[in-house]
């Protein structure tokens, strides 16, 4: 149970947070391939919601009898990345805002970590008066509450 | 579980084969479609992004044939997709992971893509419903027993297979199909 790193990226596909908890469970890239990795992932994960092979045909009988077309759920874009050496978690907010955790293979109850990221997000970084929006995190409070939940994580 | 569609892509990055288990679209509800939508939807079909099943309804001859033109062109931009998609993943992994590292799926809400690439840098990819476990050990089985047997074994395959030559022969055809509905 290990929980290698987390990124967080915004709507436009720019990496505005990366920290790794766990030495050696990624390899060590520099910041600058991080931003590629960030812009790439952003556009794969458009790419991913058009492929998907099942159209949601609305349902016209419904529809008739409304009145109106209901409209079919969205398609989402890749939530889970599966590799031999690791897990990628991807969780996209209403407001396109990516939450990618990276963790070991066995790694179990992902989505509720990855939503508590979200939480803490929304409390330390999104509260905090002096954060621009869209801009690199750089808030202290967030990083040592995020620190701490996750290292509660990977000792147990 | 459900298999939707299979892609093999060679060493030259092209789509090679593919192959959709999916029934066609257009012949989803012929019969409970309002006769108002069709007349709608053909003249903007093409603008439009395919989410509704009616689309291709068409009654001429005409509007047939556009349709299976553009449901090819469409096979042919959705390979083109997949294989980006696939491609910057398995670098993503590679350079987080180690090069010894391997991409082997991804899951959206809607579908499932396996992914299993050989040493000559074959690709296979797999399409299926979000239920299924890891087809890797599948997609090697498909590469074992009918992409070495029926067509690198084949004399008279060539050893490039451009624009799918070679591939398409009745006995790879055929032990696909069987292969992938006896899982389903």
């Amino acid at each position: 149970m290990t929980v290698f790193a987390v990124i967080i990226i915004n709507k436009a596909g720019g990496l505005i947070y990366n920290r790794t908890f766990h030495e050696g469970g990624l390899n060590k890239i520099s910041t600058n391939d991080y931003l590629v990795l960030a812009g790439t992932f952003h556009g794969v994960h458009a790419i991913t919601t058009r492929l998907s092979p099942v159209k949601n045909v609305p349902d016209r009988n419904s529809a008739s009898s409304a009145g109106i077309l209901t409209r079919p759920e969205p398609p989402s874009g890749l939530e889970v990345l599966e590799s031999e050496n690791f897990r990628m978690q991807c969780f996209n907010t209403l407001t396109g805002t990516k939450f990618l955790l990276f963790t070991d293979t066995t790694q179990a109850n992902v989505d509720v970590t990855i939503r508590r990221v979200y939480e803490m997000y929304s409390d330390y970084v999104m509260k905090n008066p002096f954060y621009q929006l869209e801009m690199p995190v750089r808030c202290e409070m967030f990083d040592r509450k995020l620190l701490s939940y996750i290292r509660e994580i990977n000792n147990r | 579980m459900v298999v939707y569609s299979i892609y093999i892509f060679d060493r030259h990055t092209e789509c090679i084969y593919s192959k959709s288990w999916l029934p066609p679209s257009p012949h989803h509800h012929p019969s409970t479609v309002p006769p108002s939508v069709p007349s709608i939807t053909t003249t903007t079909g093409d603008a439009l992004p395919p989410v509704n099943g009616g689309t291709t309804t068409g009654t001429g001859p005409t509007d047939r044939r556009t349709s299976t033109r553009t449901q090819k062109q469409k096979a042919g931009d959705d390979a083109k997709l997949i294989f980006g998609t696939v491609f910057s993943l398995r670098n993503m992994v590679r350079k987080l992971g180690g090069e010894d590292d391997a991409f082997i799926s991804y899951r959206t809400a809607q579908y499932k893509l396996h992914y299993y690439e050989t040493v000559s840098n074959l690709r296979f990819v797999m399409l299926t419903d979000t239920a299924t476990m890891s087809m890797r050990n599948v997609l090697h089985q498909i590469y074992i027993n009918l992409w070495v047997e029926y067509v690198v074994k084949n004399p008279l395959s060539p050893v490039e297979h451009k624009g799918g030559e070679g591939v398409k022969n009745e006995l790879f055809e055929l032990g696909l199909d069987q292969f992938v509905r006896g899982l389903m």
